[in-house]
């Protein structure tokens, strides 16, 4: 059954960035242009999400030709709770766009270059076909060095250079590892590789798996890899930055998770081990680094390092509950760090020299709408995993995980880097929001980015805080269903021939 | 042999292009980039699922000629494109760097590290 509604979560976007491309001279209608063509994109991510859940595996076969010798988009419950989540927060990217006063905002080249971002990033999640993962990874991180390139920040141009330079080598493995698995199981297709990889075990297969993992990996940021990370993230422009630190790092996640359920599920096992301790170095590495930190975006990109830990941990447990955990982890987190960092882009954008260094800007936010504080503290709690809020429902349910197994030293270990995320949040809050400055040398302007964006988000993360319970039903149905690979592979409906 | 040599030229293109990469010079770390990536469409090439003479399509198969793999063709031809699209994006970059620096040495290239 061919499911148009698949086409839409990409090609909605793929179509505004080619009608922006023709009306560049309109800026205005650019932006509400490029926040239609994510808001349909976002609908039909949502319509889809229900028909999963209330159904099967949806799948569309590009041009109609039969998987495994046509690409096929499949989206099954884990793809469309990533494809949401995606979708939810890029939509509030571009809300954030329509009244963000970065001066490369209004460059011509800005609005198509993030709704290929868009694009791209929500191909990586649908795609059931190795070879279009790469494509659409590259279309993203293409999209996001050029955006990264053109940024107001002066240092935008040497992190997106080193950044181009580190996702190239993983798209080098990411191909490597392709060419390994075509040659050993001469298909591509994800399903088709799944149902092979089931009764034999051809001798490249390990190394394909170790290298699709590793560019994983550095596509997150994980422990080893992470170093391109801070700079990359911190010189982006504040809607670009929003997204990446809390979306676009997720797809290396959601590769993994493909990986450990549906590609290599015998030698699983092996590499679980190793995402648990990489992820609580994160934790500790991402925690101390955001605390020895005196930038608040910068702080913002360290602390995902650390979050990402927490997900990682979810995963490398491997267990049904921690499964969940990862899911619901990586889904809140991406809410809370968009929402803090857009939080963080209204109080630069409302200082001359724009800044977010603590030295600049501490006290200034005493002199700002008391919205932004009050958001800046709901998130930051979110962040730290206070209840009522999201961040505690995610905590608790790796935690929950972590005593169901019965690893309890990495548990501890966490939790005691989740203590110190509590302390760079208040820190920070004190610094920018509550100490008197009286020798503050930025001026104040009386207008800024808008606030509608992270105020969305934040409702999103409070609402998600109480009433938790309808994600985490989401996550187990979608653990349910990607423990058993059949349920894939039968979905697509490969052509095996004789 | 014909493997054999193609190994051998997939290991010499890689080796250059990691040489090349971790040159100061950024723009000879931009050719190393191309160069890599050419080495991993001919590692592409090389695992073709069957090693043919003709073009795929063609119903003209007299005399035991075999058909060649049309899809690492296929796949050869998408990579290229997202290669060239880096290395342009790559070099462009590079002469941003080089206009704002005056310099393409990449360690005078250090406002980052401060």
């Amino acid at each position: 059954m061919q499911n148009i509604l698949i086409l839409g979560m990409v090609f909605s976007t793929l179509v505004g960035a080619i009608l922006t491309l023709i009306t560049t001279r309109f800026n205005r209608l650019d932006r509400w242009l490029a926040f239609g063509a994510a808001l349909s994109s976002w609908g039909c991510s949502v319509a889809v999400l229900i028909q999963v859940f209330g159904g099967d595996i949806q799948t569309y076969r590009l041009g109609g030709y039969v998987p495994p010798f046509g690409i096929v988009l499949v989206v099954d419950r884990l793809a469309a709770i990533f494809a949401v989540m995606a979708a939810s927060v890029l939509m509030a990217g571009f809300i954030y766009t329509i009244h963000c006063h970065d001066k490369c905002t209004s460059y011509p080249a800005f609005i198509p270059l993030f709704l290929f971002m868009h694009t791209g990033l929500m191909g990586t999640l649908i795609t059931g076909d190795l070879f279009t993962f790469f494509v659409f990874m590259e279309i993203m991180v293409l999209s996001s060095v050029s955006l990264v390139a053109i940024s107001d920040d002066p240092l935008g141009l040497e992190a997106a250079f080193k950044y181009l330079f580190i996702s190239a080598i993983g798209s080098l493995l990411l191909l490597i590892s392709i060419s390994m698995l075509y040659a050993s199981l001469g298909t591509l297709n994800m399903a088709d590789m799944a149902r092979l990889l089931i009764s034999e075990n051809p001798p490249l297969v390990r190394g394909a798996a170790l290298m699709l993992t590793c560019a994983s990996l550095l596509k997150s940021a994980v422990f080893p890899f992470h170093f391109w990370q801070p700079d990359f993230h911190t010189t982006a422009p504040t809607p670009v930055h929003a997204v990446l630190s809390s979306v676009v790092v997720k797809v290396g996640i959601y590769m993994i998770l493909r990986i450990v359920t549906l590609l290599f599920v015998e030698d699983a096992a092996a590499v679980q081990g190793i995402f648990v301790i990489l992820g609580v170095i994160g934790v500790f590495f991402g925690s101390f680094g955001a605390l020895r930190t005196y930038n608040g975006k910068r702080l913002l990109a360290y602390s995902t390092i650390g979050q990402i830990g927490f997900i990682l941990l979810g995963i490398g447990w491997g267990t049904p509950l921690g499964l969940v955990a990862a899911i619901v982890y990586a889904f809140n987190h991406a809410f809370v760090k968009s929402a803090l960092l857009m939080v963080f882009g209204l109080v630069s954008s409302r200082t001359t020299p724009k800044s977010a260094d603590f030295k600049d800007i501490g006290g200034a936010g005493r002199l700002m709408p008391p919205i932004i504080g009050a958001l800046w503290m709901l998130g930051g709690m979110a962040l730290a995993g206070i209840p009522p809020l999201n961040g505690f429902i995610s905590k608790l349910t790796v935690i929950q995980s972590g005593v169901d197994v019965g690893d309890f030293l990495p548990l501890f270990l966490v939790v005691f880097g989740g203590i110190i995320t509590l302390t760079y949040v208040f820190r920070t809050w004190q610094h920018v929001f509550q100490q008197d400055n009286p020798a503050l040398q930025l001026e104040i302007k009386s207008y800024g980015d808008g606030v509608l964006a992270p105020t969305l988000l934040i409702s999103v993360c409070v609402l998600l805080g109480i009433y938790a319970r309808p994600l985490i039903a989401l996550a187990q149905l979608a653990v349910e269903q990607i423990q058993d690979p059949t349920h894939y592979i039968n979905a697509v409906r490969l052509f095996i021939g004789g | 042999m014909i493997n054999l040599i193609t190994a051998l030229a997939v290991g010499f293109l890689f080796a250059v292009g990691v040489f090349l990469m971790l040159r100061r010079d950024l723009i000879k770390a931009a050719m190393g980039f191309s160069v890599l990536f050419n080495s991993v469409n001919l590692l592409i090439l090389a695992v073709g699922a069957f090693r043919g003479d003709v073009a795929p399509f063609t119903t003209n198969l007299e005399g035991g000629r075999t058909l060649s793999d049309p899809l690492v063709q296929a796949l050869i031809l998408t990579a290229i494109v997202v290669s060239f699209g880096s290395y342009a994006l790559l070099l462009g970059m590079v002469s941003l760097i080089s206009r704002r620096f005056h310099t393409v040495d990449s360690d005078e290239v250090v406002n980052l590290k401060r």
